[in-house]
Parts: structure tokens; C-alpha cells; sequence
């Protein structure tokens, strides 16, 4: 005969991984996003530094510029690139226009690099609205979101604008959620520019 | 010859009577695991997921618990505290959740085990008094005793019971059979299912997501986060995790009832697609019907929507053209498809353009308004009202793309301006120009991926599988004694059967047809008889034996 000691024992300990199970699940997903591997920026949680050794190795892209020029990742080796999604038709991205403008310019004769990809968008209105906020570098005309999907793999993209800063080793060093202020970009770029 | 210990007189279920120095914990782990318990939570969680279905949802309809807070100021906050507007993710909710799961758990694994032990564990000696059983029946079979039990055996082994014989101790010559082993299998089975039926649910709701895209005409997109227009993830899934594949409206046919009662109404949508499941794999087709959708990656692509995207391109005041782009229009009715748009020239210099309007598939026009007689695009126009100003969207803040925000912007005429395909308003005093250059249609689509689904089926389809052995299979022992007749040849062979569940009658018969096989193989003389006292408990003893005939020697 099965011993009915053995039996509870046995239940006792089934019991107890599910509520283990359970409470690490919970634990897992209700943290606040807070991890080790990064250091935030500007109080929030919508910018951070991957800290040395746990930048992700950013994907190889390619594509077509809205002006028509074909354009690979592997120009872009050996130098840190910024990396912004936007969409003319996205009011943070016209908020963070002006920055960009200006921080690619500050930026742009040193090592950084400074390219777009315009999301969910017409080469027209793209266009204008690079013009109208004096953006002078390039952006890649991804209406159907490859290049974010490509990127999507070693970070993460949920919205648009969505900034990603690569260092000169290609690897992920920083994303910055949302429009991006002077503030927090200046200080990864300066970062990786050193 | 006194003992009346038959099998049926097993020891009542521990639980009834626990002992009395029972320890807090055991004590409370036997309620927990109890059915009662059991089937109090399930009832309470049906009660739970109620104001799930009242109440607009958080993770279902974001916008209309917006709209509930705005219209119950008073006691939005509060049902929110409780989490009325997130149900299925609220503590209570996954207490009932668990302490189901771990009720079931509790009472289903001791089961598990005690199945296992008496499925090793041979039947019970044959009682002595088989007559006194609820079934029985005599017959006298030509063979001696040993052989007439050696040939009952064999009739019981043929017909699949687990036999016990008389060891090297026991006396006599008897056979002990059991069978229906799989009632209590098929009951578990059921629990476990049931079990399974949880968790898939829960995988779904921590694995699964559902999104929404609308799709122009010859648009496509890749599913990452960024590129869905609404996301509703479940708890462990990260909007990098998707499912890689990419998809391209090619075309979008809607067919609509040209005659009868309901004219105008749909008959059939049809998106012509062409997709890739993984980057680099090879691009394929296929047409997603409203119940068809397209299944790509273990994700369904449902068609839930479709309207029309007229084309405008925008020049400011400069000749420059600031806008170029077909923009969907929402139908205000899925009838006439008469459908609200708007375009934002935000590039437009020295001062933003923006035009809100309608577009009528089948312009007709009733006195001074524009109307639409029927969904197909038979005579499309466009009716726009033009502002200059400021669109708002120089703060940097986000702004839906389907309103208009006309706080800080005039009207650059005073009426309405009506456009065909291929006409262009040049607006007053050199302020720039719109043209409707066409049209084209949209189609809505919404991924889902549940994970939970197919094993939630599988599971459903056992639980019934379980449910219906239950129902149909009894426990049933059958016992067999032959004694040597007074004669001296030959011996009288007794037959005892009982059932240890209650369940659908129908013993009567198959005790009937196997003590008549017994009988046939003993190779007999004379008829068995036979009578079922059903219902009848074995311990009723001497009273139960008075029912039986006699035998005849």
C-alpha cells in the first residue's frame, strides 16, 4: 500500500512550486523596468546608458534614402551613430526636431553620425519636414518599418520617436523613448564621442 | 463462519471523521482541497469575471474607461482602487485563480497516487458467503472444484478482470476478479484536464497579444511594436518578441448588395495580401477574408475594417508641395460610408495649412448637403473645410491624426469647397492649393496570438473524454467459489458481483451474460439462475442470502 505521509509530502511539494512558480512570475513582471545593466538618464525611465559589457550588438541595415541613394550600415563602421525613428506625421518628432538638428551639427564634425529612419511616412512629406526643421543628415525611407522591426531584435521599439545611439564598435549604447531632450542626448553622445 | 466482512464494507472515507488532535495547517489544507471548496471558487470565479463584462476594460477598450472616468467622476476612482477596470489582472482575481489551481492540485494528485497504489493491488479474497452479495448466482459444474475455478478464471482473465487466486495460505478453491479500473482513470483525467484548461488560459494571458493596423493600398509593415496602432500585450511578452513576419495590402475589394431589402449592405470583403513569415523567407499571397484570416506565424491576421483613403496633395503658399499622401478617412456610416478625415500641412510656410472634411463614395446631393447613397465608390467627391494657423503639433505633443486641433487656427473660407477626383481648390488670396488627386481604400486588419489556444482545446476535448469514461465505465468485482458437490462428482459453483459505484444501472445484465458464460464453460447441466439484488448493500447478510434460490445438487 502507497503511504499516505509520502502522499501529502509529495502534494505538500507540488503545491509549493506552483506558488513559487507564481510568485516569481509575478516578481518578474511587476518590476519597474529598473536593471542592472543600465544607468538611467534625466530622472526618468525613458533614457538610458548600457553600462560597459552590456551593450547589445546592434543590427546590420540597409536600405533606401528618401532621396533615393541606397545606403548600408557598414558605412557607418569604426564611427558611434545616432540612429532616430520618426515620422513627419508624429508630434514628439517635431518636438525633438530642433535638437536633433542642432546636436547632429555640434556632433557631426567629431566621430557621430546622424540617421533617420522615417516610419509610416511619404518621401514628400518627409521631406519638408526635414527642411523646415534644418535636419541636413539622411533618413532611410522605411514607410513599412523594417529597419525598427530589424532593431527590434537587440532593443526594444515601441513608439515613435524612438532614438538609438551605437557606438563606434557597432554596439547598442544607449535608446532614448520618446522625444528626445538636449539634455539627455547630449550626455550619451558625449559618452561615446570620448 | 461468523465473518461477514465483505469488500463493500471498506472504511468509510477518512475525511468524515478526522481525528481529533488534527493540526491547524491539515486541518486547513483538507478544507482548501475539499470539493466543496473546489466548486466554491469556481462559482467565484465566474462571479469575478462578471464586472469584467460590465465594466470597459483597461487591456480590452483603453478609450472607453477614459470615457467612463470622465462620465463617473464619483465612483471611477474607487471601482478603479479595486481594480474593476483591469479584472483579469487584478490581485483578487488571481488569488481565486490560484486557490483553485492549488485546490484542484491538492485533491487531484492524492487521487493520482491512491489510483496507482490500488492498480498494483491485486483484488480481495473472495468472501466466503457469495450468495450474499447484491448479485449472485449458483451452478454446478461437472469438473472438481480446482478445475471449475481454473475455468472460471480463465472466462474472467478473457474478459479483461484482474484476477487474484487463492495463494499457498488461503483455502479453498475461489477466483476474485476486478475491473473498471479506468472510472476513477477517466475522473482524473477530467480534474487534470480541467487543470490544463487553467493554465492554457493563463499562458494565453501571459504569452498572448493582440493588435491592430490599418493598411492603405499597397502599404505595408513589418509587426514590431512600433508599427501597430494599438498594443495590448500580455504580461511576459515584449514588444521585441514578435512574430517577424511582414505583410502588404495589394488590394482591397469590398462587394456590396446592389438590390433588395438591404441594399447597400456588404456581401463580401476580400484583402489581397502578400506576406512574408520570416525576413529572407519567400514572399507569398493570399486573400484574408472577414471569416478568413490569415494565419502566419502561429499569428491570426483578422480583416475587421475597411474605408477609403482619399489622396491629397498640399502646396503652400510658396508652390511648394508640403503634403502628399493618401489619408485615411474613418466611416462615420458602414452603410453609405460616408467617412471624417483630416490632412495636416504642417510643413506648409509662413504658416501651417490643415483641412478637415468628408468623403461620400456616391456623392448625391440633397438641397445644400452632401450625402452618400451607397458604400461603393460610384461617384466619390470630397466636401473640405480649410484653416491656416497653428496645428499644435509644434509643442512637440502627440496628437491623433484623424482630429483636427482648430484651437489656434481661421477658416481661409467661409463655406465648405465640394472636389472630384482630379479637381483642385486654390485657396483664397495666394494662401496655397489642395488637390484630390483620387483614392484609395484601407483595410484594418488585427493580429492575435494566442499561445493558450490550441492547448485550452485539447484540454477541453479530454476533460469531456474523462467526463464521459466516468460516466459510462463502473468499478465492478465479480467472485467465483467452487465447493465439491454433496454428490460426489462435479462441484456447485457460486457467483458474487458488486458494483462500488451507483452509477447507471446495467450489471444486472452482464453479471447475467457472464455467469452464463461461466456456467457454458463449466460445461454444465443445468441452467444457472440468477437474480441481482441491486441496491442492495452486502452487509444486509443473511437477509440479501434469502433472496437467492436454492441450488439444485
Amino acid at each position: 500500500m502507497f503511504k499516505a505521509q509520502r502522499r501529502t509530502v509529495v502534494t505538500v511539494a507540488a503545491v509549493a512550486v506552483v506558488i513559487v512558480a507564481a510568485a516569481l512570475v509575478v516578481t518578474l513582471t511587476s518590476g519597474n523596468g529598473q536593471a542592472s545593466d543600465r544607468t538611467y538618464i534625466g530622472g526618468g525611465t525613458s533614457a538610458w546608458l548600457y553600462k560597459p559589457g552590456h551593450r547589445p550588438a546592434a543590427p546590420s541595415f540597409s536600405g533606401t534614402t528618401l532621396t533615393g541613394s541606397k545606403l548600408k550600415s557598414s558605412s557607418y563602421a569604426g564611427k558611434a551613430l545616432v540612429l532616430n525613428f520618426w515620422g513627419s506625421w508624429c508630434g514628439p518628432c517635431r518636438g525633438e526636431a530642433p535638437t536633433l538638428a542642432v546636436l547632429s551639427q555640434k556632433y557631426g564634425k567629431d566621430k557621430v553620425s546622424f540617421l533617420g529612419d522615417d516610419v509610416g511616412d511619404t518621401p514628400t512629406n518627409a521631406q519638408t519636414f526635414a527642411k523646415s526643421m534644418g535636419i541636413t543628415y539622411p533618413s532611410l525611407n522605411d514607410p513599412g518599418y523594417q529597419t525598427a522591426q530589424d532593431f527590434g531584435k537587440a532593443v526594444l521599439i515601441n513608439d515613435t520617436p524612438t532614438t538609438v545611439v551605437i557606438d563606434s564598435t557597432d554596439h547598442i549604447a544607449g535608446v532614448i523613448y520618446g522625444a528626445a531632450t538636449y539634455g539627455e542626448l547630449d550626455t550619451m553622445l558625449k559618452k561615446v564621442s570620448s | 463462519m461468523t465473518s461477514t466482512r465483505t469488500p463493500e464494507s471498506a472504511p468509510a472515507r477518512e475525511e468524515s471523521k478526522p481525528p481529533p488532535q488534527l493540526p491547524l495547517w491539515k486541518w486547513a489544507w483538507r478544507q482548501l482541497t475539499s470539493m466543496r471548496t473546489a466548486l466554491i471558487l469556481l462559482f467565484l470565479l465566474a462571479l469575478a469575471s462578471i464586472p469584467g463584462s460590465l465594466l470597459p476594460q483597461q487591456g480590452i477598450d483603453p478609450g472607453s474607461v477614459q470615457q467612463y472616468f470622465q462620465s463617473h467622476k464619483l465612483i471611477a476612482p474607487w471601482l478603479n482602487h479595486i481594480g474593476l477596470f483591469n479584472v483579469f489582472a487584478s490581485p483578487w482575481f488571481a488569488a481565486i485563480y490560484l486557490l483553485l489551481f492549488i485546490s484542484l492540485i491538492g485533491c487531484v494528485l492524492p487521487r493520482t497516487f491512491k489510483l496507482a497504489g490500488e492498480s498494483r493491488t491485486p483484488p480481495p479474497k473472495a468472501p466466503r458467503f457469495l450468495k450474499r452479495l447484491p448479485h449472485s448466482a449458483a451452478y454446478v459444474s461437472p469438473l472438481p472444484p480446482r478445475e471449475a475455478a481454473d475455468a472460471a478464471a480463465t472466462v474472467l482473465g478473457g474478459r479483461r478482470f484482474r484476477i487474484r487466486r487463492p495463494s499457498a495460505e488461503d483455502t479453498g478453491d475461489w477466483v476474485s476478479g476486478e475491473k473498471g479500473y479506468l472510472r476513477e482513470a477517466g475522473n482524473l483525467l477530467f480534474h487534470l484536464a480541467l487543470l490544463g484548461i487553467l493554465v492554457s488560459i493563463g499562458l494565453g494571458g501571459m504569452f498572448g497579444y493582440k493588435a491592430d493596423k490599418l493598411l492603405v493600398q499597397g502599404q505595408s509593415f513589418a509587426d514590431t511594436q512600433s508599427a501597430l496602432d494599438e498594443f495590448h500585450p500580455g504580461r511576459l511578452v515584449s514588444g521585441s518578441a514578435l512574430a517577424p513576419f511582414d505583410l502588404t495590402l495589394k488590394n482591397f475589394s469590398a462587394k456590396y448588395l446592389m438590390s433588395g431589402q438591404d441594399f447597400g449592405q456588404p456581401s463580401s470583403f476580400k484583402a489581397g495580401v502578400s506576406y512574408t513569415a520570416q525576413p529572407g523567407s519567400p514572399s507569398k499571397t493570399d486573400t484574408i477574408q472577414v471569416n478568413h484570416p490569415l494565419n502566419v506565424d502561429s499569428v491570426k491576421v483578422y480583416l475587421i475594417g475597411h474605408g477609403y483613403a482619399p489622396e491629397f496633395t498640399v502646396r503652400d503658399s510658396r508652390g511648394h508641395v508640403v503634403y502628399d499622401q493618401a489619408t485615411p478617412f474613418i466611416p462615420a456610416s458602414t452603410s453609405t460610408m460616408l467617412s471624417d478625415g483630416v490632412v495636416k500641412a504642417s510643413n506648409a510656410s509662413p504658416v501651417q495649412l490643415g483641412f478637415m472634411g468628408v468623403f461620400v463614395p456616391t456623392a448625391v446631393s440633397h438641397g445644400n448637403q452632401l450625402q452618400s447613397a451607397f458604400p461603393a465608390p460610384d461617384n466619390p467627391a470630397v466636401s473640405l473645410i480649410g484653416y491656416r494657423g497653428n496645428l499644435g503639433l509644434n509643442t512637440g505633443k502627440s496628437q491623433s491624426v484623424y482630429q483636427l486641433d482648430t484651437t489656434a487656427m481661421t477658416k481661409v473660407a467661409g463655406s465648405p469647397h465640394l472636389m472630384s477626383p482630379g479637381q483642385t481648390w486654390k485657396l483664397p488670396k495666394g494662401q496655397g492649393s489642395i488637390t484630390f488627386t483620387g483614392y484609395k481604400q484601407w483595410a484594418s486588419l488585427q493580429m492575435t496570438y494566442d499561445p493558450g489556444q490550441i492547448p485550452a482545446l485539447v484540454c477541453a476535448i479530454l476533460a469531456l473524454a474523462g467526463l464521459l469514461l466516468s460516466f459510462m465505465i463502473r468499478r465492478r468485482r465479480v467472485f467465483v467459489r467452487a465447493v465439491a458437490a454433496d454428490s460426489g462428482t462435479g462441484s456447485v459453483v457460486t457467483v458474487g458481483g458488486l458494483t462500488r459505484s451507483d452509477a447507471s444501472g446495467g450489471f444486472e445484465e452482464e453479471f447475467a451474460e457472464l455467469t452464463a458464460e461461466l456456467s457454458g464453460s463449466a460445461g454444465t447441466e443445468n441452467p444457472s439462475d440468477s437474480e441481482g439484488a441491486t441496491g442492495a448493500e452486502g452487509a444486509e447478510g443473511a437477509e440479501g442470502a434469502t433472496n437467492q434460490s436454492e441450488t439444485k445438487a
